[in-house]
């Protein structure tokens, strides 16, 4: 069980250590917003957005950081070649399965030269779902004469929350 | 004075300091977790050069591949300073330095996604308050609370992994038949390829879901509670098992967790015959 001797507090004034409590302090907000997920949909709404990049605002999305999700969520991404629509796919079976953050596919690395290497436009859609919520988002990368890929944010009014 | 208190006065005038032993050693561990991600580095400094990637989303800076280059050397550096030094001040100033310069890589555009960053992040934080604690007098109430701390932040990182998966998609094995065993390249899975069935496979993956989502959500919950050195066991236990049996790129993730989880082996022990009342760690200063 927890030892009293690690978190007791003192009078004693060269033993107060506000960091230490703020610390403490941070982890149990950080832990009651993981544990409300399942329970509270806002919740997870919010980390459905922050996975996919669509948080209001950048710095509430960058506020999150902290939040562990190692392997949240069912995150799934499909890459075409051509505009969602444009081209009729008798069987779709273009997606896979990210681990987190499928928006990853676009701006990480590993993504960046497995599908923008051919500096041709490509139709990035994901989805992530989280005990019935599901979240889809589209993504146009368009090629950049210079280089490089402007991303657009193709559903950007669309709520499929 | 109590035994407990006899027993770390004669460790520390044999000349070991466990809180700053237990700093260093999360220091080597934060820097085999950055250097551990050095091909990353070295494919993002071309890749983020040669197909940026313009999203108004992100800030400019935030965008550059100069901000990662800048935030991996000056936490790498300060990280490297920090575990070598004996000057206080200079420890202080390289952590927050370190804390800074892996800040930025969680939210730059190129490096966000990786949770490497999140937990070197909490590492930080953690190295950060130590360092400002070190001198202090009372190194067995330090040290104590070092290793509070850091199972504390096991617990949560674990609990952080397991909230995400309590979703039918991971309890019927789905996501990661997808993400391990149809294709991943690692031992564990080449083996199961090699030996089972299609149909086979998917109701292994199905287990193997499952008893990642146990053990993360009684971990992530209960850790925290156990004795220093039963959590500093069991969360070296478990964190190691992910690397082995998921995928060696996670090293990057958990070598700095091992460390931090590792603090808790620098508390000392208590003699099975005494008692100790309640708060006397906190009212007993061990003189250094």
């Amino acid at each position: 069980m927890v030892d009293s001797n690690d978190t007791s507090l003192s009078n004693n004034k060269q033993q107060r250590d506000w960091g230490f409590y703020c610390i403490i302090a941070f982890i149990g907000l950080i832990a009651a917003w993981l544990l409300l997920m399942p329970l509270i949909p806002g919740i997870s709404k919010h980390s459905l957005q922050r996975f996919h990049l669509r948080t209001p605002s950048f710095s509430v999305w960058a506020a999150q950081f902290p939040v562990p999700s190692m392997y949240n969520f069912a995150n799934q991404y499909k890459v075409e070649q051509y505009p969602p629509g444009f081209v009729m796919m008798i069987i779709d079976e273009n997606w896979r399965y990210a681990n987190h953050f499928p928006a990853r596919v676009i701006t990480f690395f590993a993504g960046r030269s497995e599908f923008l290497f051919s500096q041709q436009d490509r139709w990035f859609t994901l989805k992530s779902s989280y005990r019935g919520q599901v979240l889809e988002s589209k993504f146009h990368l368009e090629a950049q004469a210079e280089g490089g890929y402007k991303l657009i944010r193709i559903d950007e009014l669309e709520e499929s929350l | 004075m109590n035994k407990i208190t006899q027993a770390f006065q004669r460790l520390q005038s044999a000349g070991l300091n466990r809180p700053l032993a237990a700093y260093r050693l999360v220091q080597a561990a934060i820097l085999t977790s950055l250097f551990w991600k050095w091909e990353f580095f070295l494919q993002a400094n071309s890749i983020y050069a040669t197909i940026p990637v313009e999203d108004p989303f992100f800030p400019d800076w935030l965008r550059s591949v100069t901000t990662i280059r800048f935030a991996f050397w000056v936490s790498a550096l300060a990280t490297a300073i920090s575990l070598i030094t004996s000057t206080n001040l200079l420890r202080k100033i390289c952590n927050w330095l370190g804390f800074v310069g892996i800040s930025l890589m969680c939210v730059h555009q190129g490096s966000y996604n990786d949770m490497t960053f999140v937990t070197i992040w909490w590492c930080c934080l953690w190295s950060v308050w130590l360092a400002h604690r070190v001198e202090t007098d009372q190194q067995e109430l330090l040290i104590r609370r070092a290793a509070f701390l850091s199972r504390l932040i096991i617990s949560l990182i674990l609990l952080g992994g397991a909230a995400g998966k309590w979703t039918p998609e991971y309890w019927s094995g789905e996501v990661l038949f997808d993400i391990y065993f149809v294709d991943r390249d690692f031992w564990v899975f080449n083996y199961l390829r090699d030996n089972y069935e299609p149909k086979e496979l998917q109701e292994i993956a199905k287990w193997y879901s499952r008893q990642i989502v146990v053990v993360e959500t009684i971990s992530g919950i209960g850790l925290w509670v156990l004795p220093a050195r039963w959590a500093a066991l069991v969360g070296t236990i478990i964190l190691s098992g992910v690397v082995i049996l998921s995928n060696w790129y996670l090293g990057s993730v958990i070598a700095c967790l091992i460390g931090l989880a590792s603090v808790g082996f620098f508390v000392p022990r208590r003699p099975r015959n005494s008692v100790t009342p309640l708060g006397s760690a906190t009212e007993t200063p061990a003189a250094n």
